[in-house]
């Protein structure tokens, strides 16, 4: 993609020739000469001394026409022109808040002056040379992410070292700092490296030895081919994965509720992972899947926290939206293009050439997605999909013989008509009338006196005037009041109760207990006739429902009439409304409609189940649409913004209503490509952060101008480029990677390297690490054999939970093979962590872990050396030494040693360990294996 | 390498990235350096050894003291004669205010008294009276202000700065800065209240993104700390040559690496944890109390389920003050806990019943606080230690609408400070005539923040840590010190 983009730039041109309506002959223009004589003089005297050639406060500068047009960090434009009420420079100078007046100190403007400034504006904000000036203003940068991938020749080397062009750029660089590689590293050291690096788990004994005995040229080849092809691969690099995304099963924040549906997108992402499939595919199916037949991996989209504690109070609740929509644009921003978005919703980013719009184009891509369950449409097997669709013909067929029924029921005459003398029918869930003699009104007030349980629930309060119009209406001016709503409910808002919608997912729920009012309040006095309400239109409902209540009218402030109330309605409750017109069927007719009633219920819980519904994200068609809010926040909304790409790098030439579907998918497209320069860097640089332990770039979540610059540069874009040269295949990639002689070097470290480059960045060993909590589980129960390696599925829980409103989660102290499945496959719960191996900096989905950092503290060998779980494993181990190696403690100890380092133990190894097992049993012995450091660490 | 350990220097390797740049026109880079950030120099084979603060700290220490369910600063500390004297009225510009749980009723005194405290003539209610004792201690802030109503994000707020899950917390920063003075304690111990974890769990607590080194580890006088007893399969004799088996298979390990500063630190990590686990059982080891030091701080209460619940508190009170004296660097004191048996039963979540379940709360938390206080100040520990008293947000002078209670209020909230470094029998900060807004010297959990990481002599703008690009603090892009409070 060219930079930017022409298309960018003609858009950019035209929206700033219509803002200013440049002159052509500029020298004639009677308002230029008013801005030279009478504007920039005082723009001068108040504002060059912080905004002008020698200091430019916020980066703004106000001497020249580029500074003028390109404003400050605050990313508002200064000028509106014909607008200078609106215009930030206008609101900055008559400003009276002392935090945002300007200048902030020293003599304020006159009256006069300000009074040219906003002449200057509205008759257009003239400016000499703004043509020329609009040209220098599209974003540029020279820094070497943004920058379209050249593929490098790889050095011509006469070597020893090496066999594949990684190595010749390795060789180089170490060369250039007059250093070696090291040696190849022992064949046991090797395959054991291979298989914690891509499994997560050590090789089996047999493995090794088939390896060891394997003379063949070709034989590491063959084995990475193995171990590539095997799906515990899969399980380790989803779990990377998962880093990057923040995945975790719970929500977070105080309720923390349990996502039980979220595991189906870490089963997407390990099938991916194992299927080899082409990344732009897996980018476009987590951004755009319900598009693409994979449902499950939207996941990816709403994996974050959720704050689903919400209030009535209108502020917060778009705040919280506000941070919805910031979780995904930033994950989206660091997991696949390597940038730090967040920085840019308050103003423009400091460091990278991303404008504050630039964050509001990105949170418009993803302004239709919700956070919810969705179902699965591509779990449906042909039989399964046959089903539902049945399922719903059937229900449709169903629905329409109710309908029939209801019909010849609405033909027959009311039975008891409503009013004085007759009793009238009890109360109904679905829909009550109250008629009155006309009057004049400004309110109407319905107080809840009584109800069948718990908080009253009304889905709807209509008031009718004589001409059967309901004024209650928030779109004919009804305003409601209450007095208190149960907090907490998104679907339960004051704001529903005179919305037009109906149903339980559209009401107001009073917060005490059978007592409350709600009011309405009309625009002007209007003749009411008639209330309606009712606690669920659809009749799905019935709990809730008010049994005794009055209805008053004011027509005068604080002066109200009763005018009607539940006297005189029979007791009890009228079944359901819904079901009023069962009374009106004949005895058959009647039996028949409360069947299809019961049918249509079963059939829809048939849907649901078979449908897979899971935390996949909901998508509205036609999102609302997004406006770049001033300094981030959510009541200042500024000009709206269309969904786009990051202007430096292009556009999507969305409108601002584009539908949801078009956003998502276009954008996915823009990432996807092989023209996206971040795109293909950002993933090999991870795929060497995991193979090495170490980037290339060492932050592997910001190539930005604040991120490390790469340490092989030309090795990077080799890479990048290969990747797609190689059709975005991430396992070839990493073949690559691991069939290197820079992967295959011995650990050991060297004095004379480490002086020059003691972190191991030049590649000269393969540097040795901590493994991470999740391998260090797994390979524990992989050497006990305990380990259970079914796959898929709900997660297992290492955590107990008590359910109350919000969750509690207490670390387990008892385990059962229920938990012996690979941590991958962990219920992961935010802000808790399991008891033994949360202490290894194990991530909880708070925020994206692209880099996990690597203590190692005295909890950690408490949690190893006491904890209810390593001594379980131990004994299970135990056994499996018995039985598989017998009653000798010296074929124990060589069994042992193979199944943890991969290796037979030397002659010292073997006596002491043998002295310890007949002095304190094996059960130490195996303990202590458990918590050394060669276990624990990968080299 | 260790990614914490050997962190890259920022302005040097921002320096080598600067041939790169040369952004046409629309962005420029900043040009001030004054918030470049100070990297704790963490030895890998002890990460929580002492490190010295960026200038000469007032306090070696914090005790925090966090109440959850948000305190009523109405009903303790933030005396308002106008809402008294206006008790039972409307509150001027209330009509169409919605606060949390929906509309406000009328203005609503405190159903307690206030008095006047000590030299400093404090008005403190009779919900407090041993806290009221001490008012000449305490360095009050009334005008603090919080950015959420909700409290999760308000509990996560004033523990990380941050409403959302995912940063360090308080304590986290602290030892990340400062390491421990005691290697055989963790340098960060949080104390949960009796009841449970408090409404943001593990987050108070939680490292965020700093490493593992730096989270709290969690322990209180009923619950002991996790995985730190010897399992019963071993005896003592076992136990002991097994650690030494362990120990010399990894040195003899080591002999293949050697310098190897991760793997080093494998090994002094086991060190510390055989230090650890007979130190911690005797720190949390309350036996030796003597019994007018259980009295004072009400753990010999007993006859009913509150009396038992301050005994219990008060135990933890005993043992954080315990830690304090072996230097452990920050000591979290829970009060009140996640919502359980409904609102306001086992917090300061007063909606409904306030007066009702405010009672049982002062109970429970007032005398054996203030006894911690005294205690700390009787040993001379207040010298070198900060008292933090906090809470998520305040409440309204208001009752809610048809309750007998306060909804959520983060427009004024009060908290105090004690000990090193602050003024003593001092009040900073005011809300407006009923205690609804912060009106005079508002400030933010933002500066609250700053000025105790002040205290401990940190630069709230320069501690900070590299995560996803940014460079993270403690007060975000905010917090200014609060001078005032300050000696």
């Amino acid at each position: 993609m060219p930079l930017p983009s022409p298309t960018a730039l003609r858009r950019l041109f035209s929206a700033l020739a219509a803002l200013l309506a440049l002159p052509l002959a500029q020298a004639q223009n009677p308002d230029l000469n008013f801005y030279q004589k009478s504007v920039r003089p005082i723009l001068e005297e108040h504002c060059f001394d912080c905004h002008g050639p020698d200091k430019q406060k916020n980066k703004l500068r106000l001497d020249t026409t580029l500074g003028i047009l390109k404003g400050g960090e605050s990313g508002e434009p200064l000028l509106l022109a014909g607008h200078s009420a609106e215009s930030y420079l206008l609101k900055r100078v008559t400003s009276k808040n002392p935090k945002e007046m300007m200048p902030p100190k020293g003599a304020r403007l006159g009256e006069a002056q300000v009074q040219i400034l906003r002449q200057w504006i509205d008759s257009g904000g003239q400016l000499p040379g703004a043509q020329e000036a609009a040209g220098e203003l599209r974003i540029k940068t020279t820094h070497w992410s943004f920058q379209p991938v050249q593929r490098p020749t790889p050095p011509a080397l006469e070597a020893s070292f090496g066999n594949n062009a990684i190595d010749r750029f390795v060789l180089e660089k170490l060369r250039q700092e007059g250093l070696q590689p090291s040696p190849r590293a022992e064949p046991r050291t090797l395959i054991r490296r291979l298989y914690l690096v891509m499994h997560g788990m050590p090789p089996t004994p047999a493995e090794v030895e088939e390896y060891i005995a394997d003379k063949d040229p070709d034989a590491w080849e063959r084995l990475v081919d193995r171990v590539l092809a095997s799906p515990r691969y899969g399980e380790r690099w989803a779990r990377h994965w998962m880093d990057v995304v923040r995945y975790a099963d719970t929500d977070g924040f105080e309720r923390n509720a349990e996502r039980k549906s979220a595991y189906p997108y870490r089963d997407y992402l390990i099938e991916s992972f194992n299927a080899d499939k082409p990344y732009p595919q897996f980018i476009k199916e987590q951004l755009a899947g319900d598009m693409l037949g994979t449902d499950r991996a939207t996941g990816f989209l709403v994996a974050g926290p959720y704050d689903s504690v919400k209030s009535g109070d209108p502020n917060l609740t778009l705040m919280q939206r506000q941070e919805e929509l910031a979780d995904m644009v930033n994950t989206t921003g660091t997991a696949f293009l390597g940038l730090t978005m967040g920085c840019a919703r308050c103003h423009n980013h400091k460091f990278d050439p991303i404008l504050q719009k630039d964050y509001y184009a990105m949170q418009a891509v993803f302004a239709g997605v919700q956070m919810g369950e969705r179902p699965l449409r591509e779990m449906l097997d042909a039989p399964k999909r046959e089903a539902v669709v049945a399922l719903k013909a059937q229900e449709q067929r169903q629905k329409s013989e109710l309908e029939v029924l209801k019909r010849k029921a609405a033909s027959v005459p009311e039975p008891v008509a409503a009013g004085k003398g007759n009793e009238r029918p009890a109360v109904s869930a679905a829909r009550n009338e109250d008629a009155f003699e006309p009057r004049e009104a400004s309110a109407i007030r319905f107080t809840i006196l009584a109800t069948n349980g718990a908080e009253a629930c009304l889905d709807e309060l209509e008031v009718f005037d004589a001409e059967g119009r309901n004024v209650a209406l928030a779109a004919n001016g009804g305003k409601a009041s209450a007095s208190g709503t149960l907090p907490g409910y998104a679907i339960h808002q004051l704001a529903h109760l005179n919305d037009g919608k109906f149903g339980n997912a559209h009401s107001w729920i009073a917060n005490s207990k059978g007592t409350g009012w709600v009011q309405i309040d009309f625009p002007a006095k209007v003749r009411v006739a008639k209330v309606v309400w009712g606690r669920d239109r659809n009749a799905l409902l019935s709990d809730r429902l008010v049994t005794q209540y009055k209805i008053e009218a004011s027509s005068e402030p604080g002066q109200w009439q009763q005018v009607g109330s539940s006297e005189g309605r029979r007791a009890g409750i009228n079944p359901s409304g819904a079901n009023a017109f069962l009374a009106k069927l004949s005895p058959q007719d009647g039996a028949a409609a409360r069947k299809l009633q019961a049918d249509i219920l079963t059939i829809q819980e048939q849907i649901t189940a078979a449908e897979h519904s899971a935390w996949v994200g909901k998508f509205a068609a036609n999102p609302v649409r997004t406006h770049r809010l001033y300094r981030g926040e959510p009541l200042q909304q500024r000009e709206a913004v269309a969904p786009d790409a990051l202007s430096v790098l292009g556009t999507l030439g969305l409108d601002v209503d584009a539908p949801d579907a078009q956003r998502r998918m276009k954008f996915a497209e823009w990432v996807a490509s092989a023209d996206n320069p971040l795109t293909s860097r950002v993933l090999v640089n991870r795929l060497w952060h995991y193979v090495f332990g170490n980037g290339l770039v060492d932050t592997p979540s910001d190539l930005g101008l604040n991120g490390s610059r790469p340490t092989h540069p030309e090795l990077l874009d080799w890479l990048a480029d290969e990747f797609v040269q190689r059709g975005w295949s991430i396992k070839q990639m990493q073949r690559l990677l691991l069939l290197s002689a820079t992967f295959q070097q011995g650990s050991a470290p060297r004095p004379d390297a480490q002086k020059r480059d003691a972190d191991g960045r030049l590649l000269w060993r393969y540097t040795p690490r901590r493994l991470e909590a999740e391998a260090i589980r797994d390979s524990m129960l992989a050497v006990s054999g305990a380990l259970d390696l079914k796959m898929g599925g709900a997660g297992f829980y290492l955590l107990d939970v008590v359910r109350e409103n919000v969750r509690h989660y207490f670390p387990k102290e008892k385990y059962t093979p229920e938990e012996y499945r690979r941590m991958v496959y962990l219920f992961r719960v935010r802000a808790a962590q399991d008891g033994v191996f949360g202490a290894f900096d194990c991530p909880d989905g708070g925020s994206v872990m692209a880099k996990r950092s690597r203590s190692n503290t005295p909890l950690q060998a408490l949690n190893l050396f006491n904890s209810t779980f390593v001594g379980g494993q131990g004994e299970i181990l135990l056994q499996r030494l018995q039985a598989e190696a017998g009653a000798q403690s010296e074929e124990q100890v060589q069994l042992a040693f193979r199944l943890f380092y991969a290796r037979p133990p030397d002659a010292y190894e073997l006596e002491r360990s043998q002295a310890l097992i007949q002095e304190h049993g094996l059960l130490s012995f195996v303990r202590a294996l458990y918590n050394t450091s060669e276990f624990l660490f990968v080299f | 390498m260790h990614p914490f350990l050997n962190r890259r220097n920022f302005l040097g390797h921002t320096a080598t990235g600067l041939g790169g740049i040369a952004l046409a026109h629309l962005l420029g880079r900043e040009q001030a350096s004054a918030k470049t950030p100070i990297r704790p120099n963490i030895q890998p084979a002890n990460p929580n050894a002492p490190r010295l603060p960026h200038f000469e700290a007032r306090a070696k220490r914090v005790l925090m003291i966090f109440c959850s369910g948000a305190v009523s600063q109405i009903d303790t500390f933030d005396y308002k004669p106008e809402l008294i004297k206006r008790h039972g009225q409307p509150m001027p510009g209330a009509e169409g205010l919605v606060t949390f749980q929906g509309q406000q009723g009328n203005l609503t005194k405190s159903p307690w008294e206030f008095r006047p405290k000590g030299q400093s003539g404090k008005m403190v209610s009779d919900l407090v009276p041993h806290l009221g004792a001490l008012a000449d201690e305490m360095c009050f802030i009334h005008s603090l202000t919080g950015k959420t109503n909700t409290h999760g994000p308000g509990e996560n707020f004033m523990a990380t700065g941050f409403t959302l899950d995912g940063f360090p917390s308080m304590g986290a920063w602290a030892t990340y800065a400062l390491g421990s003075e005691n290697d055989e304690l963790p340098a960060y111990v949080a104390v949960p209240d009796p009841r449970g974890a408090p409404q943001s769990a593990g987050n108070f607590w939680g490292p965020g993104f700093l490493p593992a080194a730096f989270q709290g580890t969690d322990f209180n006088a009923t619950q002991p700390l996790r995985n730190l007893s010897r399992p019963s399969a071993f005896s003592p004799a076992t136990d002991r040559a097994t650690r030494e088996f362990l120990a010399t298979l990894n040195r003899h390990h080591l002999e293949k690496f050697p310098g190897d500063s991760e793997l080093a630190a494998r090994i002094s990590s086991y060190e510390l944890a055989a230090r650890m686990q007979l130190s911690v059982p005797e720190v949390a080891d309350l036996s030796s109390e003597p019994k007018h030091i259980l009295k004072m701080y009400g753990a010999d209460a007993a006859g009913n389920p509150v009396q038992d619940l301050k005994a219990a508190y008060a135990r933890n009170c005993i043992l954080a003050r315990r830690l304090v004296e072996k230097g452990v660097r920050f000591v979290q004191v829970f009060n009140g806990a996640y919502q359980t048996g409904g609102e306001g039963v086992s917090n300061w979540d007063g909606h409904k019943a306030l007066e009702e379940q405010y009672v049982k709360h002062g109970i429970v938390m007032d005398q054996p606080t203030a006894a911690l206080l005294t205690d700390l100040k009787q040993r001379g520990l207040l010298a070198d230690t900060l008292v933090v008293w906090c809470t998520e947000f305040g409440r309204m002078p208001t009752f809610q609408k048809g309750a007998s209670g306060r909804d959520h209020n983060p427009s004024g909230f009060t908290a105090w400070l004690a000990g090193a470094g602050v003024k003593k029998g001092f009040s900073y900060g005011a809300t407006d005539e009923f205690g609804y807004k912060a009106v005079e010297n508002v400030a933010t959990v933002y500066d609250f923040h700053a000025t105790i990481l002040d205290v401990l002599g940190l630069n709230h703008e320069q501690l900070s840590f590299y995560h996803n690009g940014i460079e993270r603090r403690l007060t975000d892009v905010h917090g200014k010190v609060i001078r005032e409070m300050l000696l």
